[in-house]
């Protein structure tokens, strides 16, 4: 609509204005007069230009060396009496030992869960007693470990600090507790696409340097608390550490409290280990991750870049913020406002102390994953060819100029940057200039900084999708290899169905009941009862569950004696809606039709004439057959599955991973530990060591439900 | 994981000494009216190169009328709709691509909209904000727009999750709808009187309360005072006053006399929760700042009474906290609640019986390290809370509302460093009685 049509609510000025006020003393009136008669006329209809940038006015900043070695810096900012103190040495995931990649994040996450005197309680205790934090964190260059007080508290903050840092106690129950937590959060990440792309995306572009290694379950298993010793008497130490002190303290107290902390601190850190060289890459390559039955496609198109010392980086953070550093550059204009193919597309820049990258990222669906390839390509070619217009160029350089001043206005923040720029051996002005050194890019060189830093032509692509549905469409983009969610190589015959024989010992199938709790943190929500019952000349399944008020639901699948399956059914109600499910086989075919509950509400399921290959179950039935198969320690049982819900076949993995006691309300058995892969979520299955193989609980990784045996 | 004994142990061995305790720095307030009544309040600070521009208007939820509620907060959406000079939305690109960010929010007693931004854009952020000031767009469409809008964030942060419908609807039952109907009713409003909003309801709305004489604007961070005022002068001074918005009246809220139990039953909900919520005073009262360490005392986190009673030894709840003035705080009168969620299997009676108990008893064994640490708590969130212009520019505005001056933002902090043992015994004995509460009882509605 137009401004100035009736619709736009104007305040009357002028006479009906000036008779209001005229009541007021006279001295408002007086100026009221003076200052609104010439100007309400003249208020500006366009956006007032910016006002000169005025120098970066940093807070000052002292260095001293201790005589370890330790570099301490102090930002002096009395504004309110806070202190933030940062202390990071050269030790994150790049010092990682081969075979045990995750030490450095797990031996951070140990620090505060006992040190010195404290156990884990009494340092969360102590902390929040006086309104403060305390933490720790590894990267791939560095750890840090960080506390914020208030200024009164300092002497507490530098004991707790150093504690942490150098008198770790790494008690054998917090390293099982969070060796527990990491391998279920890296259980988790294999079933998200996003970090699927992620990982493979760094083992591609970095190959067997260290920033290609990331933590496995078998790593993660394999490091001991010796290991952790090891690593924090090899890393944790003075001489390449750096200590940033800000806040409300003088510096001369503050370089007296690190000396009293950590003047006692000795010993030398051990060398860097001799990497192998990042790959390069004359030709741009797709990396495809088969995830199957994947309805999207997550895209990351990118190179290495150059160590963070080099003076290109301004104008190739300019580059990408134009390119996609926002919601308002190319790629998320281009393939989401535009196009619409995607949730969202964005580019960043990973600065290293070594070899950093670039990336530009996609989530689009799976029928237009090739288009938004070729684009993201395209916008990446434009980038370093055509030169940026004027106005794009400044707009975009003026967002990140105007927004650095927020991004150090505390005295924590200023000192996380600071600490930042000298860890990566940046000029010791760095962080002054920055701004002033940003706002002096030209266009020129920007685009020259996206030629050299965003490859078009020797770029990795990985995209994580389903292959059966994009691989010869990527083909025709650039040459392709298949690898399956594990990293492991895969060819197109291993995209066919497959046919895998069934390891189930048919003739020990036998009619019978379970019936299961459904605990949520250890409470009652609800229960699940199935049986396994003769049907003529074969067998159905039946299930029936109910999950709080959430989800109810009851299944039949029936099968032959040969377990080729004939049906599945379902009915329920999820969150109040109605769920169902039909589903056919017949001919090695399977047809299926209904409404089931998916990611973001329900979703219709349609599908026909789905190939199956023989020896194929479907997914409802798979936990009644569970008990029929051989389990032993070090099993693998791969089983072909129909997910009904999706019409789509896989590969379901149950591997035996280890042998536990576990007590449910049954009481307490002995049983293999099951761990379940393939599927849409990771879960895991207990099934007892007696012959009868009877599944005594399960549940999904990474989240607080179990289902457990009741009879 | 932790067994309980030794999480004791921790607690006794860490005990916190009250050392001479620390201020806020002080903030340097310099105010002035313009002719048409809009008051404005600058703290220069040159600390970092950004400047918070916040206003907040002198209407809330308190305004509205039977019939019309709702609308104070379906006007705060009104407002990034475009007014003359700037479209729909181009208020937030103005301020992103500026390097700023920006957002508005609507409680009972007032609405805000800040923006923060480098502060060679402070000129931006001033010029926009008188922009929809002085000429807001209104029309059928917008408005028909946004009232989807507060539809939808109804349906998606209140009818979906448990216990927030019955807590955002009935909690405001505290009070009595006839003498004090300005807090008697939520600020999301019935979804009637929303549909029935028309254009000429926003504008009268707009006429009455958006005009500069009910307005504050309080600007923190790098700047000229001098040139601020020019600036503000220039872009403010031209819109006209309005006329003087009728007084909100709420007779005082206090005992009645009689307890009252509501049951509500909650479709979302898997568990039955309690909520009980007590009568109490506005931030300028005497009490306030005891009756908010309490609160912390009460509920405010894992080692606070209610967790350690309730949920961690005698296992009957899952969850439990306290709620202080949850819908922000009141001039004319204030909330204090808590809420706790049953354990599965427990009784919801035997819990409200035990709960009730643990409220009525719980000031008398109240320890000097329990206030300690509230206190610490209380200074390090608000001192923590000071370090970046938006944030004071909020306590600035708060101190000027609901304390009566913005100077009050270097006072208040003694008053809580006062509050005694003694003083928290005598306000949970004026204030904790089941004469003056109402509690909700929150069951699972059967599917």
């Amino acid at each position: 609509m137009s401004p100035l049509a009736g619709s736009t609510l104007r305040r009357q000025t002028a006479a009906a204005h000036f008779a209001r006020v005229s009541a007021w003393p006279l001295v408002a009136a007086g100026a009221c007069l003076i200052v609104t008669a010439p100007l309400a006329a003249q208020f500006p209809t366009r956006p007032p230009a910016p006002m000169p940038l005025q120098p970066a006015q940093f807070p000052p900043f002292a260095e001293t060396v201790l005589a370890n070695g330790m570099r301490v810096l102090v930002v002096s900012n009395a504004k309110q009496p806070v202190l933030s103190l940062t202390l990071a040495v050269p030790g994150g995931s790049f010092y990682d030992a081969a075979g045990r990649a995750g030490t450095a994040e797990m031996m951070a996450g140990l620090l505060t869960k006992g040190a010195g005197a404290r156990t884990a309680e009494q340092i969360s205790a102590t902390i929040e007693g006086v309104g403060g934090s305390l933490g720790a964190s590894a990267g791939p260059d560095f750890l840090t470990v960080s506390a914020a007080v208030l200024s009164n508290d300092r002497r507490l903050a530098f004991e707790l600090l150093a504690d942490a840092a150098l008198r770790p106690t790494f008690p054998a129950t917090e390293i099982e507790l969070l060796r527990k937590q990491t391998l279920t959060s890296l259980a988790l990440a294999k079933s998200q696409p996003a970090s699927i792309a992620g990982e493979a995306f760094a083992k591609g572009l970095y190959g067997d340097h260290p920033y290609g290694r990331t933590a496995d379950e078998a790593s993660v298993a394999a490091i001991t608390r010796d290991d952790l010793a090891a690593f924090h008497g090899q890393r944790m130490r003075p001489n390449q550490a750096l200590l940033v002190i800000a806040g409300a303290i003088d510096t001369l107290e503050a370089r007296q409290l690190a000396e009293e902390t950590f003047g006692a601190w000795g010993g030398v850190a051990a060398g860097a280990p001799v990497t192998r060289a990042a790959p390069q890459r004359a030709r741009t390559e797709i990396i495809l991750v088969h995830r199957a039955g994947s309805v999207q496609s997550n895209i990351i198109v990118g190179n290495t870049t150059w160590m963070a010392t080099d003076t290109r980086g301004y104008a190739l953070t300019l580059a990408n913020q134009i390119v996609g550093g926002a919601s308002d550059s190319r790629l998320f204009q281009i393939l989401r406002e535009q196009k619409g193919w995607t949730y969202g597309a964005y580019s960043s820049v990973a600065r290293r102390k070594g070899l950093g990258s670039f990336s530009a990222t996609a989530e689009v669906r799976t029928e237009v994953t090739d288009s938004s390839l070729v684009e993201m390509l395209a916008q990446l070619r434009r980038a370093g060819s055509t030169p940026f217009p004027a106005d794009e160029f400044e707009r975009q350089k003026q967002t990140l100029v105007g927004r650095f001043p927020l991004q150090v206005e505390t005295a924590d923040a200023v000192a996380a940057q600071v600490a930042n720029a000298r860890l990566l051996g940046l000029a010791t002005d760095y962080v002054q200039t920055y701004r002033q050194r940003l706002a002096a890019v030209t266009a020129e060189q920007a685009q020259a900084a996206a030629r050299m830093g965003m490859r078009v032509d020797g770029a990795l692509v990985v995209v994580v999708g389903d292959a059966t549905k994009i691989l010869d469409r990527l083909r025709a983009i650039a040459p392709v290899t298949m690898v399956d969610v594990d990293g492991k190589p895969m060819t197109v015959e291993d995209l066919a169905p497959k046919v895998v024989a069934l390891a189930l010992d048919r003739a020990r199938i036998t009619a019978g009941s379970d019936s299961f709790a459904v605990l949520v943190q250890g409470q009652n929500f609800g229960y699940q009862v199935s049986s396994l019952e003769r049907d003529g000349d074969g067998w159905v399944y039946k299930e029936r569950s109910q999950l709080a008020t959430v989800i109810q639901q009851s299944t039949e699948v029936r099968f032959g004696a040969d377990l080729a399956m004939r049906s599945a059914a379902q009915t329920g109600k999820f969150q109040g809606a109605d769920l169902r499910l039909n589903v056919r086989y017949a001919d090695g075919k399977a047809t299926g039709e209904g409404v089931t509950p998916g990611a973001g509400g329900m979703q219709p399921v349609n599908f026909t004439g789905v190939d199956v290959p023989p020896g194929t179950i479907d997914d409802n039935a798979i936990q009644g057959l569970l008990p029929f198969f051989q389990w032993a320690p070090g099993v693998t049982v791969n089983v072909s599955i129909l997910s009904s819900g999706k019409g789509v076949v896989r590969v379901n993995t149950y591997q035996v991973t280890g042998e536990e006691t576990i007590t449910i309300p049954l009481g307490t058995v002995e049983t293999y530990r099951v761990s379940f892969t393939g599927g849409d979520a990771p879960g895991t299955y207990w099934i007892e060591k007696a012959a009868a193989h009877r599944v005594m609980k399960f549940g999904p990784v990474g989240q607080p439900v179990e289902f457990a045996r009741v009879r | 994981m932790h067994s309980r004994g030794s999480l004791l142990i921790a607690l006794v061995m860490t005990a916190v000494p009250a050392l001479g305790a620390q201020a806020p720095g002080r903030v340097q307030v310099e105010s002035f009216t313009l002719p048409n009544g809009l008051r404005v309040h600058l703290v220069e600070d040159h600390s970092a190169q950004v400047v918070a521009v916040n206003v907040w208007y002198d209407v809330g939820s308190r305004n509205e009328r039977a019939g019309r509620t709702g609308f104070a907060h379906l006007f705060e959406h009104m407002m990034f709709q475009g007014s003359a000079n700037v479209k729909k939305a181009e208020h937030g690109q103005f301020i992103e691509r500026a390097g700023g960010q920006l957002n508005g929010s609507t409680q009972p007693d007032r609405t805000n909209y800040y923006n923060e931004v480098p502060s060679n854009r402070l000129n931006l952020a001033l010029w926009l904000e008188a922009d929809r000031m002085r000429s807001l767009a209104v029309n059928a469409e917008n408005l028909k727009n946004q009232q989807e809008a507060v539809k939808e964030e109804r349906r998606l942060r209140f009818d979906n999750a448990p216990y927030t419908a019955a807590f955002v609807d009935s909690l405001p039952t505290l009070f009595d709808r006839a003498s004090c109907f300005a807090y008697a009713h939520s600020i999301i409003g019935s979804m009637d009187d929303l549909n029935a909003a028309t254009v000429t309801d926003v504008k009268a709305f707009f006429d009455l309360y958006y005009a500069p004489n009910n307005a504050v604007l309080v600007i923190v961070g790098d700047f000229q005072p001098a040139q601020a005022r020019r600036m503000v002068t220039e872009y403010f001074g031209g819109i006209a006053r309005g006329a003087t918005p009728p007084a909100v009246t709420c007779a005082p809220q206090g005992a009645t006399g009689r307890e009252v139990v509501r049951r509500i039953p909650d479709r979302n909900a898997n568990l039955p929760a309690i909520l009980t919520a007590y009568r109490a005073v506005p931030p300028s009262h005497a009490d306030y700042p005891a009756l908010e360490l309490l609160s912390t005392i009460i509920g405010g986190g894992e080692s606070s009474r209610l967790n350690r009673t309730l949920v961690r030894d005698a296992k009957v709840a899952v969850a439990a906290q306290s709620l202080f003035n949850p819908f922000g705080p009141m001039r004319g009168a204030g909330i204090f609640g808590a809420l706790v969620i049953a354990n599965q299997g427990v009784d919801v009676d035997t819990l409200r019986a035990r709960f009730a108990r643990e409220m009525t008893t719980v000031a008398q064994g109240i320890t000097p390290d329990e206030l300690t640490k509230a206190k610490n708590s209380w200074r390090s969130s608000t001192i923590f809370g000071r370090q970046t212009a938006i944030a004071t520019s909020e306590a600035v505005h708060y101190a000027a509302m609901y304390l009566g001056s913005p100077d009050a933002i270097n006072s208040d902090a003694a008053r809580y460093e006062a509050v005694t043992l003694a003083d928290l015994r005598r306000v949970a004995a004026t204030y904790l009685r089941p004469d003056n509460s109402l509690t909700l009882v929150i069951v699972p509605e059967a599917k």
